[in-house]
């Protein structure tokens, strides 16, 4: 029987994790933390598919080019680590960043504003905490000193609660800022900060795939086959410039659905999603 | 300014609840491991036990140690960088509720910023300079940072003061009677907490001669280590590879107890797992003994049967 010939869609999660992948150059050095499947499945993809050379670390474990048998919901794991080529520990990891040898990390934010600030500590009402969230790791170090990060959530959509409020994902203001984006929060540059990284250019999402203007601002670059323009305004807390090139975003071929299926046979990646996303899915062109 | 303590006992070798008599309620702790994996788990049980309490967390990535030793209301202070059970549960309950009702002070903190804390205290230096939470919200929740601008480039830096945790509370894979440590894996930040601690207190699981521990390396030289107690399985729930696997079951069964409220932790979690175990032994029979264990030592049996461990 021939596998191939039977894949003829794709899922919500493999179309985000090969938008994340496309964001990572060859022949650099990218970083994913914990926690983050569709993040960890993205860099080996890319490894395997346009960035051979790439010198990828793996959150929690350092290990350095690893090739996991197959991903585990901890990151901590020695599953992810099997087959490293060598380990690093926490220093020199990030050292690596503060030294500027790091070109790409990957975050993600409860709260995320229109400069690519997001806030993964605390949510607070009337200035007291109201909602303790796990922490940012080293994502704060990271936001500042690695070269280029990328943005990636999968809940931009922000269906209307009970009271009929949207709570977006995608927001004018954070409550905390954890970790740092194009602006501050008081609107101040990064080029006017004293810090190493350039900060993050894309961001992408369950919705669509953005980048940002010369202003620093996110700007809308492309959609999915089943979203709009229009349904990713309603779903973000704030408005958004649309570039003029505003395009559909590519779909992943069969072979590297194979290699996401392959690597993630407990669909461990699903867990990012929401339930009804896990069923969102994509005719390929072409079959 | 005073030489600091070493350790220089021939024979550190101590029972369990010896072993946490080192630590004071209060204390600033820096608890070893990160995630699920080599957290020392037994040593937070038995200090819960003996009703330690108002400790200050230090550390970067962390889950169920944090997490426990919050749901039995023995934290004053968390500076820790992450505590949560990532997309395996989510969010660490116990931590979250007693953030929320006010009972811990938020101090959060970020991995690179606590590696130069660390390692200020190791160079016996009063700060470390690094350039990144500028634009970040730290800046505002730690006003002890500070920044200054570099003699020598003229750029504005940040300076975070050194931080000697009073004790840090490991748990390794193998320990000879003198204290010197062997970790196999990541060694997450225990290297850095032991040399930067005032003491440090450490479960193996297994105690071997030091001819044996030199030939698998010494992590950890035995002169910053205080005391060591053999506690096999003291990892448990968290991983200990390569000796046995994450226990994902019992850590569900954890998360269950925990997700109604404290009391019904303290009735669902710590009556059976913690206090109704008088020492580790026990509590391993609780958690279903030999067979159990044997079920996590098989991830080495092939893919599938590791596979299962995650079910």
């Amino acid at each position: 029987m021939n596998n191939k010939a039977k894949i003829q869609t794709c899922t919500l999660g493999e179309l985000m994790i090969y938008q994340i992948a496309l964001s990572i150059e060859d022949g650099i050095l990218a970083f994913h933390g914990f926690g983050s499947p569709l993040v960890q499945l993205a860099l080996h993809l890319a490894k395997r598919n346009h960035a051979p050379r790439l010198v990828l670390v793996a959150g929690a474990t350092y290990g350095v080019n690893p090739m996991p048998l197959f991903l585990t919901p901890t990151s901590n794991d020695f599953a992810m680590s099997q087959g490293a080529e060598c380990h690093l520990n926490i220093e020199e990891l990030f050292d690596l960043a503060a030294s500027g040898r790091m070109g790409r990390m990957f975050l993600s934010g409860l709260q995320i504003d229109k400069w690519g600030n997001m806030n993964v500590t605390r949510v607070n009402k009337n200035g007291k905490l109201t909602l303790k969230l796990p922490g940012g790791g080293g994502g704060c170090n990271l936001s500042c000193d690695t070269e280029r990060i990328t943005i990636w959530t999968a809940a931009h959509r922000s269906p209307f609660d009970d009271q009929g409020h949207r709570r977006y994902r995608l927001v004018e203001g954070c409550d905390f800022v954890t970790s740092v984006g194009q602006r501050t929060a008081e609107g101040i540059h990064r080029s006017g900060l004293p810090l190493r990284g350039q900060g993050p250019d894309c961001l992408i999402t369950d919705l669509g795939v953005f980048d940002f203007n010369s202003d620093g601002h996110l700007r809308l670059r492309a959609v999915y086959p089943d979203t709009s323009a229009e349904l990713v305004a309603e779903n973000t807390g704030f408005d958004f410039p649309v570039s003029e090139n505003l395009t559909t975003a590519d779909l992943p071929d069969v072979a590297l659905i194979e290699f996401i299926r392959h690597m993630d046979p407990m669909k461990i990646h699903h867990r990012e999603l929401s339930q009804a996303d896990r069923e969102r899915t994509f005719q390929l062109s072409g079959g | 300014m005073s030489l600091q303590q070493i350790y220089t006992q021939d024979d550190k070798q101590c029972t369990l609840s010896d072993l946490l008599m080192h630590v004071q309620s209060g204390d600033c702790v820096a608890i070893g491991g990160g995630l699920s994996w080599r957290e020392p788990m037994a040593a937070l049980r038995e200090l819960i036990r003996q009703d330690i309490k108002g400790l200050k967390l230090v550390g970067s990535a962390h889950g169920i140690d944090i997490d426990l030793l919050c749901g039995a209301g023995a934290v004053a202070v968390s500076a820790e960088s992450y505590v949560g059970f990532e997309q395996d549960f989510g969010m660490a309950i116990n931590y979250r509720r007693a953030c929320e009702a006010g009972l811990i002070k938020v101090e959060d903190n970020c991995c690179y910023t606590l590696v130069q804390q660390l390692r200020a205290a190791i160079s016996g230096l009063p700060f470390m300079p690094i350039r990144s939470v500028q634009g970040t919200d730290f800046m505002q929740l730690h006003p002890e940072f500070k920044t200054m601008t570099c003699p020598f480039t003229g750029e504005q830096l940040v300076l975070v003061p050194a931080l000697k945790p009073d004790v840090a509370i490991l748990h390794a894979h193998y320990a000879d009677q003198h204290g010197n440590l062997h970790i196999e894996g990541p060694p997450v930040a225990d290297i850095l907490f032991a040399k930067a601690s005032a003491k440090v207190i450490v479960t193996v699981e297994e105690i071997i001669s030091h001819q044996e521990l030199a030939q698998k390396g010494v992590t950890i030289p035995y002169f910053y280590v205080t005391a060591i107690s053999e506690v096999p399985y003291g990892a448990h729930p968290t991983s200990c590879y390569p000796r046995y696997a994450y226990d994902r079951e019992h850590t569900a069964c954890y998360y269950q107890a925990a997700r109604y409220s404290e009391d019904r932790f303290g009735e669902d979690y710590l009556n059976p797992f913690v206090f109704g175990c008088k020492d580790n032994d026990t509590y391993l029979e609780a958690i279903g003994g030999k067979a159990r264990l044997a079920h996590l030592e098989q991830w080495n049996n092939g893919m599938e049967q590791w596979m299962k461990l995650y079910e």
